[in-house]
């Protein structure tokens, strides 16, 4: 099967390519790039033989590749399957999703591993990496058998969402890593700082009465974890960084040059603790302005102030709200930008939690953390790029280069000779969240009647569209078989 | 700023005092006095909410709270039922959702709750068609309570505006102290908050939301220009979660004892919320000094609940 995708802004950060043009692929694989100039070209190579994709202002790139998701199968069947999880991903313009071990049994064994390899294989829409557990168990007691996980094809070890307070047990874990070749991921939480959380520990969580899980109790297990990766050598990735002083440990042990790498939520980038005061914050006044002098935003009327998106919408305590690590401040939002635009943070990662009904509709300190982000992180993280303070390609790059780089392994691409994992998108499309016609079974979002900017149009994994936006019509579009 | 009364004509539930206006509390205080009346009455009751029903749905132990509600609901004429959450359906885990779903096909029209998780009567309002009160959700609100602190203040002093509040001990943990800087703030009384720095947190974690409010760590510098001293009940688990140095050290920096009573003059009112822990955030000579209101709060919170289930359904 052949496929030309015509007139679209073709965005290929490894080739630092930029420009419009046709993209053509065969039998799974980028053949070539024609810019307006080759036509003449194209023509001849391209026969009859071929579909025209029309991708006319739209932009064309690479999948994104997504470092941090939670398919929940085996164990979880209700929150969220191989198959759905993956439809998700192609919705959102995930060629490559890594699995974490958050799930029952957990990848502590190459045979649960292989369970999940299997069943990528069969039911996956895109790709599908697995992330191996850390400890047996994911309890934070012994190690797992990382060589043997290693060996089944895992791409990294974690304990998920959990983070291992055991400073000793890390060390050794990050020294067997190492000599496996492979990062060890980790989530910023001290536990005991972060004991019985509901939200982030400030002005707002004072206000609702919330416990709080503060700044610090991130940046202490950062600080723990750098400090473990310059003593091992190994490659440390700081998973879900929320805080200004992550970032800033992340950026300093960068430039001492220790082996530590980063990915940031498009929900951590994009939302405040406000959210939880939902309809509160109407008569709340405006946060004080924390912005550093001479730094753009442009204001975009039409999505409202005084942030992009409009927290007043939901009611206060919303449980869609709650998530590990807890959304943060303006300051911290400022901070994780600065970070993605420096490079200091390598990824976006959505840390896709879905969760049923039964786990969020309660209380809000009982309620499950997570937030069903697949479907919904282009178009977060695209706000940066509309409000200037981030650059298309950059931004691309981070979806696409960054995580490669930090699994160590080529990044995806438009290269000829490349496995065609594709992704089209308009980054002007406004449309608008309906949580309930997500693929991904887990419907929890505070995003929900949100009118976002920017949409998947189509996305390709291995020569084959595993989704297909309609652009003339409803955002709705049959998914690939 | 708060909506004013105009904006919302008629009020469905009551959450929180941050959305109350001072036309509106004053309306609920003057209220109160008339239910106070009827209260002191040898017939103590009227017909205002005669075949309705409200239910009580208490989640953590409550004495006072829930006599006082119940109290005030007969007052009233109401239909009152108790629903604790020992013994119930909730042992047998059905959700906050579903019980409040069962009320409401029982024919419920005022549910009352009392819940350890903050923010937990706001998911009870969002699927109950009723009203809904809080009588004290986690550590975030307590509505009532503040309601009849103020009555009492307005009551003994006359009036709110311009009265110093000194609210003292734990607050980080109080429903009470955040539910009485709605109040007071709103009803224009000066605010410090006063206690050990681990209960109190630091301070622009308060001036963020309530900006005119006072932070102190060391109560002998606040005391003499005090109104009216708030004493919060300290919990015993504080000091076993390493947030104080030993009870005894906070009875001497921060306990209402006999020497401080002499410096405040009898104009200044001593409140506690109650229940007290005697001889820790207040020794007995202060709690039954003759400028203690303890016991007038307690009356008064069954004419203050009288008003406010007669505003939301009479």
């Amino acid at each position: 099967m052949r496929y030309l995708i015509r007139n679209g802004s073709i965005i290929d950060p490894t080739q630092r390519v930029a420009t419009v043009g046709d993209v053509l692929v065969t039998d799974g694989k980028v053949e070539r790039l024609f810019e307006i100039a080759d036509r003449a070209a194209e023509q001849h190579m391209v026969g009859d033989d071929v579909e025209i994709i029309d991708a006319r202002g739209a932009v064309v790139a690479p999948g994104f590749t997504d470092l941090h998701a939670y398919l929940r199968q085996p164990g979880e069947e209700h929150k969220e399957t191989i198959a759905s999880g993956t439809l998700a991903a192609a919705h959102g313009g995930f060629t490559t999703v890594c699995a974490m071990p958050t799930v029952y049994p957990t990848h502590d064994t190459a045979a649960t591993v292989r369970l999940v390899q299997e069943l990528a294989r069969r039911e996956g829409h895109v790709h599908v990496d697995v992330v191996g557990a850390l400890t047996v168990g994911r309890e934070g007691r012994a190690l797992a058998d990382l060589a043997e996980l290693a060996e089944a094809g895992c791409i990294a070890f974690s304990d998920g969402d959990r983070a291992l307070s055991d400073s000793a047990l890390m060390r050794h874990a990050l020294t067997y890593a190492a000599a496996l070749g492979l990062p060890v991921m980790s989530l910023g939480q001290e536990a005991r700082l972060s004991a019985g959380w509901a939200m982030h520990e400030g002005a707002v969580s004072t206000r609702l009465g919330l416990p709080g899980f503060p700044a610090a109790a991130e940046e202490a297990l950062i600080a723990r974890d750098i400090a473990l990766a310059e003593l091992t050598g190994a490659h440390l990735h700081i998973c879900q960084v929320s805080t200004a002083g992550g970032v800033s440990l992340i950026r300093a042990a960068r430039a001492r040059g220790v082996r530590v790498t980063a990915d940031v939520s498009p929900h951590h980038l994009t939302l405040t603790d406000r959210w939880v005061l939902g309809s509160l914050a109407a008569h709340d006044p405006p946060p004080p302005p924390q912005s550093r002098p001479g730094r753009k935003r442009s204001p975009h009327p039409e999505l409202g102030l005084p942030s992009w998106f409009d927290a007043t919408r939901l009611p206060p305590y919303d449980p869609s709200t709650r998530v590990c690590p807890p959304l943060r401040t303006e300051e911290d939002l400022e901070a994780l930008a600065e970070g993605l635009r420096d490079g200091t943070i390598d990824a976006i990662a959505t840390g896709h939690s879905p969760q049923s009904r039964v786990e969020k509709e309660c209380e809000y300190g009982l309620a499950a953390p997570g937030i069903s982000g697949l479907e919904t992180a282009l178009a977060l993280v695209l706000s940066l790029v509309h409000r200037g303070e981030m650059d298309l390609v950059d931004l691309v790059a981070r979806l696409t280069e960054g995580p490669a780089q930090v699994l160590d392994r080529s990044p995806a691409t438009l290269r000829p000779g490349a496995r065609a994992d594709i992704v089209i998108f308009d980054p002007d499309a406004t449309w608008t969240v309906d949580a309930t016609r997500f693929v991904s079974r887990g419907q929890n979002t505070p995003l929900h009647g949100q009118r976002l900017k920017g949409q998947v149009l189509l996305t390709m994994a291995g020569g084959r569209i595993v989704f297909r936006r309609d652009r003339a019509g409803t955002p709705e579009a049959a998914p690939a078989p | 700023m708060a909506p004013s009364s105009t904006e919302h004509p008629r009020r469905r539930h009551a959450i929180d005092l941050d959305d109350f206006s001072s036309t509106e509390i004053e309306e609920i205080l003057t209220t109160a006095e008339s239910m106070k009346e009827v209260l002191s009455r040898e017939i103590k009751q009227v017909p205002a909410l005669r075949g309705r029903t409200i239910v009580n749905m208490f989640y953590e132990d409550s004495t006072r709270t829930r006599i006082s509600f119940e109290l005030a609901a007969r007052a009233l004429s109401a239909n009152i039922v108790n629903f604790s959450a020992r013994g119930s359906s909730v042992e047998k885990g059905e959700s906050l959702v579903d019980t409040v779903r069962t009320l409401q096909a029982l024919g419920a029209d005022i549910v009352v709750i009392r819940h350890s998780q903050a923010g937990a009567p706001y998911l009870v309002a969002r699927h109950f068609r009723g009203s809904v009160i809080n009588a004290g959700d986690g550590r975030h609100a307590h509505p009532t309570q503040a309601l009849l602190d103020l009555f009492t203040i307005r009551e003994r002093l006359g009036q709110i505006h311009g009265v110093h509040v000194l609210i003292l001990g734990d607050i980080i943990h109080s429903r009470v102290a955040r539910s009485n800087l709605w109040g007071l703030t709103r009803m224009g009384a000066r605010v410090t908050l006063c206690g050990p720095a681990t209960l109190l947190g630091p301070p622009a974690y308060w001036t963020a939301t309530w900006p005119e409010v006072r932070v102190s760590y060391h109560l002998d510098e606040v005391l003499s220009s005090a109104d009216v001293v708030m004493a919060l009940r300290l919990q015993k688990e504080r000091q076993q979660a390493g947030l104080l140095p030993s009870l005894r050290e906070y009875t001497r920096l921060y306990g209402l004892n006999p020497e401080r009573l002499a410096r405040l003059g009898e104009r200044v009112l001593i409140m506690h919320p109650g229940p007290m822990n005697e001889g820790v955030e207040i020794s007995p000579e202060a709690a039954t000094a003759p400028n203690a209101v303890i016991e007038e709060q307690v009356t008064n919170g069954v004419a203050v609940r009288m008003a406010l289930l007669y505003r939301l359904a009479g």
